[in-house]
């Protein structure tokens, strides 16, 4: 098996240096490492038994030229760093602007950036280790220097902020056990409602705990569309994107998710709260009939449009 | 599928979120082991990722808000084209292209009001042309009553004598091919036998017709040229001929005008005389018939030879996005291009590529309609785009 992916491993390398329009005097005996890499990280980790047609898809498919450009910038070619920097200057300086507040911020992240790809530290072999051996050269590499740019800058910015970090913890520390149930315990993360009854109460808290129990147990691509949608507040066009899916695909996904969930918390209500199936509907009607006065109080209290 | 139910769960979910705090809270708990690297992270965003690998990294999203952060931040820079199922994955064939091209809006702006005189024009052409023939039918067949009209006083066809000439002024042909045809129709015993019955019975209806009709045609008429004499002898029928040819001809299009009109009143005639007349002017008419003919051809052959000409003038060169191409060695060359402009090679797909078309869109429907390599000028900078 290992002889036979290295004869594929071996069989790519060649692909894909045929592939380049620039190989940059590059051999096969360079490049197969880091396919592997590739390929074991990619491929081999969630399936060992991966078919060969797959292992040479996926090989072909990689970005033949910017593989090429940074494994001569790890072998220290100089020209390779010249047109590395030249092509990739304003990439990483539009990554840096948008993750800073201001161009000075910018200018700093950018730096720091191109000091992390060249590599402060030396590496056994006597050349520098960097933050460039990341790369796989699966994805396109001006993607994966705005990814880097953008760790980087949450990166810095909680070195810097670690003060205000320490407060958000205890929010969220605050908030973690606000969501707690015990039995007994009246459940109000928000502002609670003294008019409220107790038992409404109790019924909000049960269908929250069986909505947050619902999404946890939904597949992890409808998880993460709620988790989009409604945690991080895009749009659907933006959560279609992320997915990979056009806008009315990832609408009719939400419609079908809203409608399961539904399902999920009046079966969980009814089988493991006791609630009888009026029960379930009327407080589904009350919940959302209060929300919805909620809501539009939150909004108008808040100045939201 | 309710939409009062999912309106419930929506409200419900929202709450949720908001009780759940800001988006970063649950990232933070995490080590920093368990995040996506960023080539994980951009690969995701780029939707390059095996499926089996792609699920492992969802779930793993779905569940941290810090690493799905940095994805929607990248996800929006990279301008990820999704993956609609009636977009990327139906892309059009080449047959398709091509007639999706021809409807494109920067076609349709250009075609559409052409397509509307096309239309016009056939619409007007085939109005006009069988007009030409009955009025050319009409004449004949005044000119007929006009004979047995002349040789019977009494007939009440008699007033619409009186009016004959200004009759002719229509066509200066109907004055000269009166005479002529009244001669032939002499010549001839069987038809003039037939003719006056039938003439006195449509004359009679056409009269009040024709009184209506004559102050108009007075008034539309061309100039009057002085009618041939009748003729008595062959050789002056032969000329009176000849005569009325080339003012037929020249009177022509005065007479469509009018024609429109008697061509409608004539029709209502007996379909019988027509076939005499018809007859009688074929020599006359033949001669006119091939004439227009060969300047009909002429100008078809022009045509023809422009449109082939046009023809493969469109088989090298097009229009895109405003820019003009011509295909040379099998690349689209934008025509404003020279050697010496600078010129700057990009590949569809590359980043370069798409910083560009993210600037320029126009660039990426050029790249898009047209196949292959191009070279395409853009604000005084040309790009080879492979």
């Amino acid at each position: 098996m290992e002889s036979e992916i290295q004869a594929l491993l071996n069989q790519g390398a060649g692909r894909l240096l045929a592939r380049a329009s620039d190989s940059r005097s590059l051999s096969k005996e360079f490049i197969v490492p880091r396919i592997f890499a590739a390929v074991e990280k990619y491929l081999l980790r969630s399936d060992p038994n991966t078919p060969r047609e797959e292992i040479a898809k996926f090989i072909d498919e990689m970005q033949a030229d910017d593989l090429c450009l940074i494994i001569a910038c790890e072998r220290g070619d100089e020209s390779a760093w010249t047109d590395l920097v030249e092509r990739f200057t304003a990439t990483v300086r539009s990554a840096a602007r948008s993750a800073s507040a201001n161009e000075d911020a910018a200018e700093d992240l950018a730096q720091s950036i191109w000091a992390e790809l060249y590599g402060l530290r030396v590496r056994k072999d006597g050349l520098p280790a960097s933050k460039l051996a990341y790369y796989s050269g699966r994805g396109s590499l001006a993607g994966w220097l705005r990814a880097v740019v953008a760790q980087l800058a949450i990166d810095t910015f909680r070195k810097q902020s670690r003060l205000v970090q320490t407060e958000e913890d205890a929010d969220l520390d605050r908030l973690a056990r606000d969501t707690q149930i015990t039995e007994g315990q009246a459940v109000f993360a928000g502002i609670p409602d003294p008019e409220e009854s107790m038992s409404n109460r109790f019924a909000q808290s049960d269908m929250q705990q069986a909505l947050s129990k619902s999404v946890q147990e939904l597949a992890a691509e409808d998880r993460l569309l709620v988790k989009l949608y409604y945690f991080d507040n895009l749009r659907l066009r933006e959560a279609g994107a992320v997915l990979g899916v056009h806008e009315a695909t990832a609408s009719r996904r939400l419609t079908r998710i809203q409608t399961d969930l539904r399902k999920r918390v009046a079966k969980i209500l009814i089988d493991e709260r006791g609630w009888t199936q009026a029960e379930t509907e009327r407080s589904f009607a009350e919940v959302a009939q209060h929300l919805d006065t909620d809501l539009e109080a939150l909004l108008s209290k808040e100045g939201v449009s | 599928m309710k939409q009062e139910p999912n309106n419930e769960i929506d409200l419900l979910l929202r709450r949720l979120s908001r009780r759940q705090g800001a988006p970063t809270a649950d990232g933070d708990l995490r080590i920093d082991s368990d995040h996506l690297d960023a080539d994980e992270l951009s690969l995701y965003a780029e939707n390059g990722l095996p499926a089996v690998a792609r699920a492992r990294y969802t779930e793993h999203l779905a569940d941290c808000s810090s690493c799905r952060k940095l994805v929607v931040q990248l996800s929006s820079s990279a301008g990820v084209v999704t993956a609609e199922e009636t977009s990327r994955a139906s892309e059009p064939s080449g047959l398709r292209k091509f007639f999706a091209s021809l409807f494109s809006p920067m076609v349709l702006r250009y075609a559409a009001p052409a397509l509307g005189l096309i239309v016009v024009a056939v619409i007007g052409f085939a109005l006009l042309r069988p007009n030409e023939a009955d009025t050319f039918v009409a004449q004949l067949e005044r000119n007929k009553q006009s004979s047995p009209a002349a040789a019977a006083p009494e007939q009440p066809h008699a007033p619409t004598s009186g009016p004959q000439p200004q009759e002719k002024l229509i066509s200066p042909g109907l004055t000269s091919e009166t005479r002529p045809n009244r001669s032939k129709e002499e010549s001839r015993p069987s038809a003039p036998s037939a003719a006056p019955s039938v003439s006195v019975t449509t004359d009679v209806k056409t009269d009040a017709r024709t009184q209506k009709a004559e102050p108009q045609r007075t008034a539309n008429a061309a100039p009057a040229q002085p009618a041939p004499k009748p003729a008595e002898t062959t050789g002056e029928v032969r000329n009176f001929e000849e005569e009325a040819q080339k003012q037929k001809a020249q009177g022509r299009i005065a007479a469509a005008r009018e024609g429109q009109r008697e061509g409608a009143y004539d029709r209502t005639k007996g379909q019988d005389k027509r076939s005499d007349d018809v007859a009688a002017a074929a020599p006359a008419g033949a001669k006119a018939m091939e004439s227009r003919r060969a300047g009909v051809g002429g100008a078809t052959s022009i045509l023809q030879r422009d449109n082939l000409e046009k023809d493969s003038d469109d088989a090298e060169t097009r229009s895109v996005a405003g820019r003009r191409f011509r295909k040379q060695r099998g690349i689209w060359v934008d025509t404003a291009y020279n050697a010496e402009t600078a010129t700057v090679n990009l590949t569809r797909g590359s980043e370069q590529y798409r910083a560009l078309v993210a600037d320029e869109p126009a660039i990426k429907t050029i790249a898009e309609q047209l196949d292959g390599q191009i070279i395409v000028v853009w604000k005084g900078r040309a790009y080879r785009i492979r």
